[in-house]
């Protein structure tokens, strides 16, 4: 019909022209200061301790900085090397930092569930389930050992109702969410909502049913997963990894005595630590887990010389060597 | 799109700043009208794309991707920031302003002010199909929506929009 062509002609002009005398102020330098604090505080560390011949090959250069930036801001605001400046009142299951994001790992039982954490100034003009769930699916973490399973493009937006919470997805048209990735597994498939899920519940502080919506409309797969009920988090021992180390955070600066803390369901609630430089262990300790058998808090002081260490958090095997190898968990630091 | 293989993140953050910067600043104004937050999302997004670079490598993704965050966090902003003042006045037109220059910045705040009163989704749809030229499909899948959705959404704001801005029409 042609008069509904001129007038969808005439909403272009229109709109085209509402915007017509706008021009940015903004230059590209602000958007590279903002990528340059990432990435001049990136991590360039060859991974692996056993792929590094000598703590003088080190060459990386870790000064800690900004997160994956979604708004730009820094992570939780441990710049100024002060690690003991938040409050440390935990409960065992989240907050004890800020914010928390799951990501999967590697680890010696297959994949399972890391976390970071945001802290509220990375949050404007969003509530924190949607901030939480948004940069679970969309970013990448901070620490290289996590990762996101989602493909690139993917969008989640998340609405919390009464007691439920929904989390509808958009994305790529060349990724279909309804089926699984090639070269994903059934278990990565899986963590991929769980992750969604734990980060969704934590967000609102609720262990509330979540439902799943894709494009607008209820899905009866999700990454091959059947999906049409609401989900709730699967059994926390098999789907987190066991060793968490909350703080100190990916890439921070810490001062030459240190807090380490984080979470453990470790063998006999003890957990053991070393501080590295490539194999070379320069510290080592360990220390109890307030209760045995689930994810229980645990900290402990370091001190260490200045340099760049990765401290490992792990549990102790009690098969000897035979068996699994040990739940950890590892963050590359600087002591300045 | 120029060649992009072997773009580093902050490549790509140049290349596509010099091609879609203003454009998405625009997009972002008539989502939510003040020019100020619409630059701050854009850069939002922008540095979040850098950040997501590894895994979009390519200038339609990352192009998508940053309409996506555009589109995302504008409806975030302002749904959380509140509802600025519902007339916001035409900034004063510097230099002697012709009848005309004065109409045509009438005409640009009425369209405008129009658009915040449209529905979320309604506006969204509305800016992606005649702003941006997007097709039913893509729109979709930026906004995570059906494409009946899309449909229905576009024919009831483009409705709207038209009865609230029937005194301005040409």
């Amino acid at each position: 019909m042609n008069e509904h062509i001129r007038d969808e002609e005439r909403l272009r002009q229109m709109l085209d022209d509402a915007v017509s005398d706008v021009e940015p102020r903004h230059t590209l330098r602000e958007i590279r200061d903002r990528t340059a604090t990432r990435s001049r505080h990136g991590w360039m560390w060859v991974a692996g301790a056993a792929a590094v011949a000598t703590a003088a090959t080190v060459t990386a250069v870790v000064v800690f900085g900004g997160g994956p930036g979604t708004t730009g801001a820094q992570r939780p605001g441990f710049a100024d090397g002060s690690p003991t400046d938040r409050a440390t009142s935990e409960q065992p299951v989240t907050r004890s930092a800020g914010l928390p994001v799951y990501y999967v790992g590697d680890t010696g039982r297959g994949p399972r569930l890391f976390r970071e954490f945001f802290s509220p100034i990375d949050r404007v003009g969003t509530t924190e389930a949607e901030f939480a769930v948004s940069v679970a699916v969309s970013e990448s973490p901070a620490d290289p050992d996590y990762r996101t399973d989602w493909p690139a493009l993917t969008f989640a937006n998340v609405e919390i109702d009464g007691d439920m919470l929904t989390v509808s997805f958009g994305g790529d048209p060349e990724s279909n969410l309804r089926e699984r990735a090639l070269g994903m597994s059934p278990a990565e498939a899986r963590l991929a909502v769980q992750q969604l899920v734990y980060t969704a519940q934590a967000a609102v502080d609720e262990p509330a049913p979540v439902r799943f919506l894709l494009f607008g409309e209820t899905t009866d797969r999700l990454l091959g997963i059947p999906i049409a009920e609401t989900r709730s988090a699967d059994d926390p021992s098999e789907v987190l990894a066991q060793v968490w180390i909350d703080k100190p955070a990916e890439g921070q600066i810490v001062q030459r005595e240190f807090e380490v803390s984080g979470l453990a369901n470790a063998f006999e609630a003890t957990v053991q630590w070393e501080l590295m430089q490539g194999a070379e262990v320069v510290k080592r300790g360990f220390t109890t887990a307030e209760e045995c058998c689930t994810m229980a808090p645990y900290s402990f002081m370091v001190t260490a010389p200045p340099g760049d260490y990765t401290l490992v958090v792990h549990d102790s095997d009690p098969s000897g060597g035979e068996g699994f190898p040990p739940w950890e968990d590892t963050k590359q630091i600087t002591v300045e | 799109m120029p060649v992009s293989e072997g773009w580093s993140a902050d490549t790509a953050v140049e290349e596509m700043y010099a091609a879609h910067y203003r454009s998405l600043v625009r997009l972002s104004v008539l989502l939510v009208r003040d020019v100020e937050t619409a630059e701050e999302v854009v850069q939002d997004a922008f540095v979040a794309m850098h950040g997501r670079w590894r895994r979009l490598r390519e200038p339609d993704k990352a192009l998508a991707y940053l309409r996506q965050c555009v589109v995302n966090r504008s409806r975030s902003v302002l749904r959380h920031r509140g509802v600025r003042a519902r007339h916001v006045p035409a900034p004063p037109l510097e230099g002697p302003g012709s009848d005309a220059d004065v109409m045509a910045a009438e005409r640009r705040t009425h369209v405008l002010d129009a658009l915040r009163e449209l529905p979320e989704r309604q506006r969204e749809v509305l800016v992606l199909r005649y702003y941006l030229d997007l097709t039913e499909a893509r729109i979709a899948e930026t906004l995570g929506i059906s494409r009946g959705a899309v449909k229905s959404h576009a024919s009831r704001g483009a409705a709207r929009l038209r009865e609230l801005l029937e005194d301005v029409h040409e």
